[in-house]
């Protein structure tokens, strides 16, 4: 017998193995990859213009373009619905991964709750020394962390006047007080021109318009440690004020929100607004007829010994804790405030989301736009305002942050308090007196 | 025979069984759609809660008990009473109207009968839209026709005064859900037999006459059953009211819903919108088992 020689196989056992084990590893490669190339980032906004959603396109294409396997979504919010969105978002865990230009007060709520990532990441991501100085305060809720950032600033409350009209009626200069303010309206009031588009509805305008007529009367609606402090004679005053004021709005401000007060200035049916710089765009759109007759200036207050107080809801950026893709929703973050896209979104409406880095205020591209070039001298005061103001949820820089701003302002209590006084004439030392249990019933959770 | 015995109740066991069966996915459905729901705003209602994590302490009764003794839950409850009384009366007013006259051989009957249709189909939002514009006061059609016509001399504030606006939310009510009372009584009035007019002319009976002793007995159990469903749906009615008035002025048209979503979403205290939620089932509850034995006492 004949015995076959040994042979050593020509592929030994080790490498077959070795390269089932790599077969097996390249056959589950392609899954992962598969996986990563399937995320989707979604991005929350009440801001949604044309020309704002336009903007936003651009951004996402960007960073689409820079990350292939990332795709973003974005969805519409808006002022009034955002919060039982976000409410229903945050209980169910199905939360978007970025949610933008909403008040800074319901970031800090959000967070005080659990709700939201730190942002220290992203904030070094843009670069701290961009950002104007101490924009970012209002976001250090707990010391070191911040719970978002602003994506722009606004001055919300800035008066819209229309100079044609101010002319004819022999008006000189700008209203600097309240009794200046009276008597220009009740100057240009008539012909089918109201004097005033102030809000008088139960909504949020009204709420944090009359929170700013409150501090341009010296008042406050906290005290700096956050115990309530708005039944004190300026809020009397304010409310005297306010009720004044009626008589040169339309007849339906006691249902205005933003988008009615705004349009009653755009319009013409009124010699002067209350809005942020929207106005802008919104007259070279709609009535280019007066646009080389319209400014703005801060809003008046009692008296000249007080200074204005702009109200400025600094937009935010924020990101909800359980969003999943976190790497990803972080760089998408930053990325809102990479040149291009930023500057395309800030000249959607000129004037009304105002830069919050410094580097892109200062840059050509940002300041070559017709309307920003036309009103310089407008964006320039409304930038000036903007970055310093403040809002419910930070009263001023000796206040704490309130992180119950938010549930303040949805509740409807100053508005309320609006229209019982001024509509219903009800007793005002009874009505401060029940509002502020109510407001102290809420800080109580 | 004894054989016999023996399967009679095997085979009905094996129908029970077949009947429990059959009848197990209504009963699952139910139970997810309605007794799930129920039974967890009831569990809800003890806790102290905040909406977005829905996290909370147990309260006991105390979110009853602020239900009880605050003015918010009656107030918003009267309003809701007036608002579903109002608007109902007129969807019944108009519907029973639209629906004669669409009975009676009129020109373009078939086109008419499609276009009254029109308001029931309408989004609420875009009707919404619709009809603020119309109120508005600076450019609102409503104010400019009755200007025009020298009824007003100055602009009329619908929706941000009282009572102009509940007379506002339940005219636009109305006009919103009247369609859905002309399906229904359209087509009874297809089958009232003619004879019965024919009898009651020989009698006598003028057109106001046969209405009532013809027309209305003929459409009572139909009525009946418009008037229950409409109740409840305009009793819960919410979006039509908030994109309107919000509520306001004040509190003046918020009714038990807004109150509810107020309290939810606005504060974010689930608890106790989940009192408020119970709160206002008990009241239907007790409205429906009183209108059911009024109308079963009556058939």
């Amino acid at each position: 017998m004949t015995s076959k020689p040994f042979k050593t196989p020509a592929i030994p056992r080790r490498t077959v193995l070795a390269g089932l084990a790599a077969a097996g590893a390249t056959a589950a490669m392609p899954m992962r990859l598969s996986a990563q190339e399937q995320i989707t980032l979604r991005w929350w906004s009440p801001q949604s213009s044309p020309e704002q959603l336009a903007a936003y396109q651009t951004q996402i294409r960007n960073f689409e373009a820079l990350h292939e396997n990332v795709k973003v979504v974005f969805e519409k919010t808006s002022d009034e619905g955002y919060a039982p969105q976000l409410a229903a978002a945050f209980a169910s865990g199905d939360v978007p991964n970025v949610v933008t230009h909403l008040p800074s007060f319901a970031v800090s709520n959000y967070w005080r709750n659990g709700l939201l990532a730190p942002f220290n990441d992203v904030i070094d991501m843009i670069g701290q020394d961009k950002f104007y100085p101490g924009a970012n305060d209002i976001y250090e809720v707990d010391a070191g962390t911040y719970a978002g950032t602003s994506i722009g600033n606004s001055a919300a409350n800035v008066i819209w006047l229309r100079t044609d009209l101010m002319e004819k009626a022999g008006i000189d200069k700008n209203p600097r007080t309240w009794d200046e303010l009276l008597d220009a309206c009740q100057k240009m009031q008539g012909g089918g021109i109201y004097g005033a588009a102030l809000p008088y509805g139960r909504n949020s305008m009204t709420s944090l318009i009359f929170i700013g007529v409150i501090h341009q009367a010296g008042g406050q609606v906290f005290a700096p440690d956050l115990s309530v402090a708005i039944d004190s004679p300026e809020t009397r005053d304010a409310l005297e004020f306010y009720r004044a004021m009626r008589e040169f709005c339309p007849p339906g401000a006691t249902n205005y929100t933003w988008g009615d007060s705004l349009t009653a200035f755009v319009a013409g049916a009124c010699a002067t607004g209350i809005y942020t710089g929207r106005v802008l765009t919104n007259v070279a759109e709609q009535n280019p007829g007066i646009a080389d007759h319209i400014t703005c200036d801060l809003y008046p207050t009692k008296s000249v010994d007080i200074e204005p107080w702009t109200f400025n809801d600094f937009p935010s950026v924020m990101i909800p804790a359980q969003a999943p893709n976190m790497e990803a929703t972080k760089q998408f973050a930053a990325f809102l405030f990479d040149p291009e896209g930023y500057i395309q979104q800030l000249h959607a409406a000129p004037g009304h989301v105002l830069p919050v880095l410094k580097s892109i205020n200062d840059d050509p591209a940002y300041q070559d736009n017709p309307i920003i070039q036309k009103y310089s001298a407008e964006v320039e005061l409304m930038s000036q305002a903007a970055a310093n103001g403040f809002n419910l949820g930070w009263e001023s820089r000796d206040h704490q942050p309130n992180t119950m701003a938010g549930e303040i302002v949805n509740s409807g209590v100053i508005a309320e308090l609006v229209q019982r006084v001024i509509l219903n004439d009800e007793n005002v030392d009874q009505v401060l007196g029940e509002t502020t249990a109510r407001i102290e019933d809420i800080m109580a959770g | 025979m004894s054989a016999t015995a023996t399967n009679t109740p095997r085979l009905e066991r094996a129908y029970a069984r077949l009947g429990v069966l059959l009848i197990a996915p209504t009963i699952l459905v139910f139970s997810l759609v309605i007794v799930y729901p129920l039974l967890a705003a009831i569990y809800l209602s003890v806790f102290s809660i905040y909406t977005p994590t829905l996290q909370g302490n147990f309260v006991g009764a105390d979110n009853y008990v602020k239900l009880l003794t605050g003015h918010e839950f009656w107030n918003s409850l009267g309003v809701t009473l007036v608002w579903t009384f109002g608007t109902l009366t007129l969807q019944i007013v108009f519907g029973v109207g639209m629906a004669l006259l669409l009975h009676q051989n009129i020109w373009f009957r078939s086109l008419a009968r499609s276009l009254v249709l029109f308001p029931y189909f309408l989004s609420t939002v875009v009707a919404v839209l619709v009809w603020r514009w119309l109120f508005n006061d600076l450019y609102g059609a409503m104010n400019h026709g009755l200007m025009q016509l020298g009824i007003l001399d100055m602009p009329l504030d619908w929706l941000g005064s009282m009572p102009n606006a509940m007379i506002g939310v339940i005219l636009v009510g109305a006009w919103k859900y009247f369609p859905f009372v002309v399906i229904a009584v359209l087509a009874r009035l297809q089958t009232i037999p003619e004879h019965l007019y024919e009898a009651a002319r020989i009698d006598g009976a003028g057109p106001v006459a046969r209405f009532w002793d013809v027309t209305m007995p003929q459409l009572r159990n139909v009525l009946t059953v418009i008037i229950l469903l409409r109740a409840i749906w305009d009793f819960k009615e919410f979006d039509l009211i908030y994109l309107l008035t919000g509520g306001g002025p004040v509190t003046s048209t918020q009714t038990l819903s807004l109150l509810v979503y107020q309290e939810a979403f606005g504060l974010n205290r689930m608890g106790q919108a989940a009192a408020y939620s119970v709160g206002m089932m008990l009241v239907m509850l007790v409205f429906m088992v009183l209108y059911i034995r009024r109308t079963g006492k009556e058939s």
